[in-house]
């Protein structure tokens, strides 16, 4: 937003820079100093990138104003660059059966997906576009549960990259990510028909089906979303995750990875099934209230916070002041948890 | 079987009324009858009222496009059920 192409080429060649080459050194390093270099980025980006932290404060006074000062406000953006840098690392360190970033990671709450599983008809962990959450996934997979997302690779839908640069962040961030999935992604598109029976089969065969539940619907969608209560206002959002589980009868659980104040260990916190009765609204908002709890606790970890076009989709502000999401190649490689969504992409960004 | 299949979709899944009553021969899918979480629906219910098993192979618009389409489709199942009883 006001970028000019000067600075967005600036940007582009920092974020490849960094995601390329030094986020993959800087995983090789100890865990203190590497998430310490990460931090030392994310700060670089808080200080030089002013129209994005102008924004991110804006949003989060706007939504949790009367919980924030000003230096809280300020505080959490640099917070959120740093989460931004770290992530990079996180990404970097699922090598080797994701063992270094295990090491790092505690899982509360495993029992839950256990239990879940005992059942037979699978489970469904719903999160948001909060955190490391693609690495949690994927940690959930490494850590011997068969993991399944439900999710696009924006890389593959955003406009305006060129074919190398979609290789580049498919080799760089989601193939990294991919390995510890047990299928691949099912990646809800135009014309794309059975994704929902898709995801049903692989509750059938006692899987896990992972899925953000935040995403902003697009226009196709806006038919097929339903109002929640979320950070003070009702929220636009598609409930396809719990219509599956009031079809399938899978357990619903939610799950939220929280990174520490060291910035390098984190918590991935599941919780018991999420009670799926009355009508799929209700359900739905159930699971919204959770996510909207998580965001409360840790405001700085929600994606979303710099996306204004994205957050009055969603319904939260209003829908001026922000045009859609430049193309910028810091992002989150994969987002998504619209489910169902059957149009290209808008690309949530960090960092 | 075609007025189970066809009352099911109209009682469940259809969800504008201007639609009813639905010809056995329209397609639930350009008509945005049936989609992705509405399949699922419609699969669950056949598979506990017609005791048959859908393949995720067999999700495929030609199979579910229609309510015909989908009875032919609940036969052919049916069909290869006995075949393979019969060795």
């Amino acid at each position: 937003m006001g970028d000019s192409h000067a600075e967005r080429l600036l940007r582009s060649v920092e974020g490849v820079a960094y995601w390329g080459a030094v986020a993959p050194v800087i995983a090789c390093l100890p865990g203190a100093p590497g998430y310490r270099l990460a931090c030392r980025r994310g700060d670089w980006n808080f200080r030089y990138r002013p129209a994005k932290r102008a924004e991110l404060m804006r949003n989060l006074r706007q939504l949790l104003g009367d919980e924030l000062s000003p230096d809280d406000a300020l505080r959490l953006a640099r917070d959120w660059f740093r989460f931004a840098s770290c992530e990079a690392v996180d990404v970097m360190r699922l090598r080797y059966r994701a063992r270094p970033l295990l090491r790092l990671v505690e899982i509360r709450g495993r029992e839950h997906l256990d239990a879940a599983l005992a059942g037979g008809k699978g489970a469904i962990l719903c999160s948001a576009h909060f955190g490391s959450f693609d690495c949690a996934f994927s940690l959930l997979g490494a850590s011997g549960f068969p993991v399944t997302t439900i999710g696009r690779w924006q890389h593959n839908y955003t406009a305006g990259l060129s074919p190398a640069e979609r290789r580049f962040w498919d080799w760089v961030y989601a193939r990294r990510l991919r390995r510890h999935r047990h299928r691949p992604n099912i990646e809800p598109w135009a014309g794309r028909f059975g994704v929902a029976a898709q995801a049903a089969a692989i509750l059938r065969a006692n899987e896990v089906i992972t899925i953000a539940i935040d995403a902003p619907p697009l226009d196709s969608d806006l038919g097929r979303t339903v109002r929640a209560p979320f950070l003070g206002h009702r929220a636009r959002l598609l409930p396809g995750a719990v219509t599956l589980a009031q079809v399938t009868g899978a357990p619903l659980l939610m799950g939220f990875m929280y990174r520490a104040p060291d910035y390098r260990h984190q918590v991935l916190e599941i919780s018991a099934p999420v009670p799926m009765g009355g009508d799929t609204a209700t359900a739905f908002a159930r699971c919204a209230a959770e996510v909207a709890a998580a965001i409360r606790r840790s405001p700085a970890h929600w994606v979303y916070w710099p996306s204004s076009a994205d957050l009055a989709r969603i319904g939260l502000i209003p829908p001026e002041g922000s045009g859609p999401a430049a193309a910028d190649p810091d992002r989150r490689a994969e987002t998504d948890g619209g489910f169902l969504h059957d149009a290209s992409a808008d690309v949530p960004a960090r960092g | 079987m075609e007025d189970v299949v066809n009352d099911y979709i109209s009682r469940e899944i259809v969800q504008d009324p201007a639609l009813l009553p639905l010809a056995n021969e329209t397609s639930l899918l350009d008509g945005g009858i049936l989609d992705s979480l509405s399949l699922v629906r419609l699969v669950v219910f056949l598979e506990e009222r017609f005791q048959v098993t859908v393949g995720e192979a067999d999700l495929l618009p030609e199979n579910f496009d229609t309510v015909n389409a989908i009875c032919s489709y609940l036969r052919a199942r049916d069909q290869e059920r006995r075949e393979a009883a019969h060795g």
